[in-house]
């Protein structure tokens, strides 16, 4: 269970809904909600906002797709023996 | 990256990666085997893994687990399985490898899978890409894990119905 109690989107500010269409645009699907880590990043945009652009610059295509770059980040979560 | 082929070959070269690294990381306690003194086997075992990797000094976690050649012989055929190229490519394989390695702080790691990458033909900024997503996703699991956040996106991909290969073996 959640340290602490996520939000539904609605529960945010209109700010916060233009990053919640970022998200679903980012993963390229519906969500009946925004992603958990989506709605904590989006409780503090002073850390979220350049948190999330740091985030796109590292995953945009390059020398490496997106799919690689998607593969390499499931790899470090499991090395990190993060389930989320 | 559709399909579960490719995550399979993908887990096969962490899991193979993080194994070295924790032998490797042992070497000072365990020891290098002591090449001169060797068998013919590990010479030929050593002469594979330099061929492999084409540098002249045998990785570490090699030169720590030789002492039993048979079981060095093991790990060796695993890794060079895992790390050929197959549905994915080696040039990938060896930057999975370098993520795996900086995230588990594996320093010879982390040198010998950079090394291998930029014999590739990864460049400066495919190895800061590479960075660039290991350390964004140090960051998320941690955030995730101090939250205590349940998983919610396992929908966006959708099941693989295909059987396993022919050539699974028991």
């Amino acid at each position: 269970m959640p340290t602490v109690r996520l939000r539904a989107a609605a529960e945010y500010p209109s700010s916060a809904q233009k990053l919640f269409a970022l998200s679903s645009a980012w993963f390229n699907h519906e969500f009946a909600e925004p992603p958990a880590m989506s709605r904590v990043m989006a409780w503090d945009s002073g850390f979220g906002t350049p948190h999330g652009r740091a985030m796109k610059r590292a995953m945009a295509p390059g020398e490496f797709t997106r799919g690689e770059k998607e593969m390499v980040a499931a790899a470090v979560s499991g090395v990190n023996a993060c389930e989320y | 990256m559709a399909g579960d082929a490719v995550w399979y070959e993908a887990a096969q070269v962490v899991g193979i990666t993080n194994a070295l690294n924790v032998a490797a990381s042992a070497l000072d306690v365990v020891g290098a085997v002591d090449e001169a003194a060797a068998p013919p086997e590990t010479h030929a075992l050593f002469a594979e893994i330099r061929d492999f990797y084409q540098c002249a000094d045998v990785p570490a976690s090699f030169r720590c687990i030789a002492h039993d050649a048979a079981y060095a012989a093991d790990v060796w055929a695993t890794t060079r399985h895992a790390f050929a190229d197959h549905r994915l490519a080696r040039r990938f394989k060896e930057a999975l490898a370098f993520a795996v390695s900086v995230t588990s702080r594996s320093a010879s790691g982390a040198a010998l899978h950079l090394s291998q990458m930029r014999r590739f033909g990864v460049g400066p900024r495919g190895v800061m890409e590479i960075f660039g997503v290991t350390q964004m996703f140090s960051s998320y699991t941690k955030i995730a894990d101090t939250l205590q956040l349940e998983p919610d996106m396992g929908e966006i991909a959708p099941a693989d119905p295909s059987p396993a290969p022919d050539d699974a073996a028991p």
